[in-house]
């Protein structure tokens, strides 16, 4: 591991299942204390990605390297940096909470892991669960365990699958702080989510993908703004008729416009010949990630 | 905070194999402890006086070495299987896939897990087949050579571990790992000569079982026990330890080409 490698570098990957290709092709990188989100809609390959990283699945083309290790043939130093949060519950029908999490250092060589697994245990509200068996808690608290599984041998590098699915509000935005926590502590983060809002919110950069394809990669918010426009509800103080490129609707003196999302409102209000002395009220509506990744998938239907 | 990737991984799981089965005594070891003592009423009892035997070995003497390595087989081979294909419902078995486990970690601590299961039946095997023992002849069974018994029965924990453990991964479900139990592993078992020897067969037959390894494994804890055998104590040691290397490399194959996922 040197200070020149990615947390995680994915290239050339494809995985076939028969004549079907789960993943084609796929490169992109994750670098040291950043949050990437892999989106996509159902299906489009996000966990087969996250498959291959942990060796769950083996590439059919292509390299995965986590800190500069390539995972197939270094897999026990690249597994020992990376900790997986997957996607569906996992149940451990005989034990409880504390000695799942005992166990699970234990396979990341950790014998004697008390101190790490009280902090995980507390900062993770599950204090009064750890001597319940696994079977007995709640949905909610059984994700909270995979996430102090996943995290009890301090990985550098955390790839989490659709944390939030099926979660209540209150602990998904608790995921959140806890997910801006480590990364500000350095970990780095793969996050594959199809709620937008949770990309938004965390990631620094996305990428976009689908049908085993990435379509688009950048940072979030030059994605918003090169694939949204501004929506302007302006209300004038008297109805007057206005013409504009930009005007989408005008009922009396309310008017809408859509502009690209780098034009100012100054710019807007010049093109209209309008000053502010004309307005009564406005409303900006700015693009948002969902509005932009429906139109990457609309354009690459296209 | 101390790291070892060499022997804390193996070590913590078959610690949790050991935990598992111990958290259900009943169904693992006292399960057992009540077969025994029915085979031992019904066979080595009341059938078992019509039967027989060479000069000097009673048909009861004749089974208890049977009946240990029998549980100790059946045990081991349950108990890895069961272990591996109650992972896959959970999920759990891609946890072990995705952490630094190696193949090899995993083959040994698994097949262990049931080698410790499996002697601990062979234990209560023993207890009971005694105590048949000295209520029938009035004194104890002595054991002819002990080093011989535990290897023997570790070679077989070992083995059939390694074997619940292969068959579990290429389970699609419970179902599927029951049918191996039922079609394969028992009748191995019973006509490896648990409950007969061998030279009461017909010629054919004889030749048959012969290539059966667990005639070899069952002789050996006879051997070990009685200081006879129906086949010589080399070519037991010897088809015996081949066996375990079969089987080990028929896990190592299984994990690498098999699935960890989730049913």
């Amino acid at each position: 591991m040197t200070q020149l490698d990615k947390a995680l570098e994915v290239k050339g990957l494809t995985k076939k299942y028969g004549d079907f290709y789960a993943v084609n092709n796929m490169s992109f990188h994750v670098e040291p204390g950043e949050i990437f989100g892999l989106l996509g809609p159902n299906g489009a390959g996000k966990t087969t990605i996250i498959s291959n990283i942990v060796t769950l699945e083996t590439p059919t083309e292509g390299d995965v390297l986590v800190f500069g290790h390539n995972v197939q043939e270094e897999p026990r130093k690249a597994k020992s940096l990376t900790g997986i949060v997957p996607q569906e519950i996992v149940n451990h029908g005989f034990f409880n909470l504390e000695e799942v999490l005992i166990f699970h250092s234990g396979y990341y060589g950790l014998s004697n892991n008390r101190d790490r697994i009280d902090f995980l245990i507390d900062r993770l509200g599950l204090k009064e669960h750890r001597h319940k068996k696994v079977k007995q808690l709640s949905g909610g608290m059984k994700r909270r365990l995979l996430i102090a599984k996943a995290l009890v041998h301090s990985p550098k590098l955390l790839l989490l699958d659709e944390p939030t699915a099926g979660v209540d509000i209150e602990l998904r935005e608790s995921l959140w702080k806890f997910v801006q926590e480590l990364r500000s502590d350095g970990v780095s983060v793969l996050l594959t989510t199809h709620y937008l809002e949770e990309a938004e919110e965390l990631c620094d950069r996305v990428g976009i993908i689908h049908h085993g394809e990435l379509r688009k990669i950048g940072p979030t918010n030059s994605l918003v703004k090169e694939f949204t426009q501004r929506n302007v509800s302006l209300k004038l103080k008297t109805a007057a008729k206005v013409e504009s490129q930009f005007l989408i609707e005008q009922l009396q003196e309310n008017l809408r416009f859509r502009i690209p999302s780098e034009m100012g409102l100054g710019e807007l209000l010049h093109s209209a010949h309008l000053s502010l002395d004309d307005i009564d009220d406005m409303q900006i509506v700015e693009g948002n990630l969902e509005e932009a990744f429906l139109r990457v998938l609309g354009e690459s239907k296209a | 905070m101390n790291k070892n990737l060499k022997w804390t991984p193996f070590m913590m799981l078959y610690w949790r194999e050991v935990r598992r089965f111990s958290r259900v005594a009943v169904q693992t070891l006292l399960a057992p402890a009540v077969n025994t003592t029915l085979y031992l009423l019904i066979f080595g009892v009341s059938i078992g006086r019509a039967i027989k035997m060479e000069e000097g070995i009673t048909y009861l003497g004749f089974l208890i070495p049977g009946l240990i390595m029998m549980g100790c087989l059946n045990n081991a081979f349950s108990n890895a299987s069961s272990s591996v294909a109650g992972s896959k419902s959970a999920g759990e078995l891609e946890d072990y896939k995705s952490s630094p486990l190696s193949s090899q970690q995993i083959i040994w601590a698994l097949s262990a897990g049931g080698v410790s299961r499996g002697l601990l039946v062979s234990v209560v095997t023993m207890v009971v087949g005694e105590l048949f023992y000295l209520n029938q002849h009035g004194e104890f069974l002595p054991i002819n050579n002990v080093f011989l018994l535990f290897y023997f029965l570790l070679v077989g924990g070992f083995a059939f571990g390694m074997m619940g453990l292969s068959a579990a991964i290429w389970a699609r479900s419970f179902d599927h790992l029951s049918a191996v139990g039922n079609f394969v592993l028992l009748p191995l078992i019973y006509l490896g000569g648990v409950f007969y020897s061998i030279d009461n067969l017909p010629g054919f037959w004889q030749k048959v079982s012969l290539a059966n390894p667990l005639l070899y494994l069952i002789n050996g804890v006879r051997y070990a026990i009685l200081g006879v055998s129906d086949v010589s104590l080399g070519v037991s040691v010897l088809v015996t330890l081949i066996m375990l290397l079969v089987f080990l490399s028929i896990s190592v194959w299984s994990l690498a080409r098999g699935s960890f996922h989730r049913w």
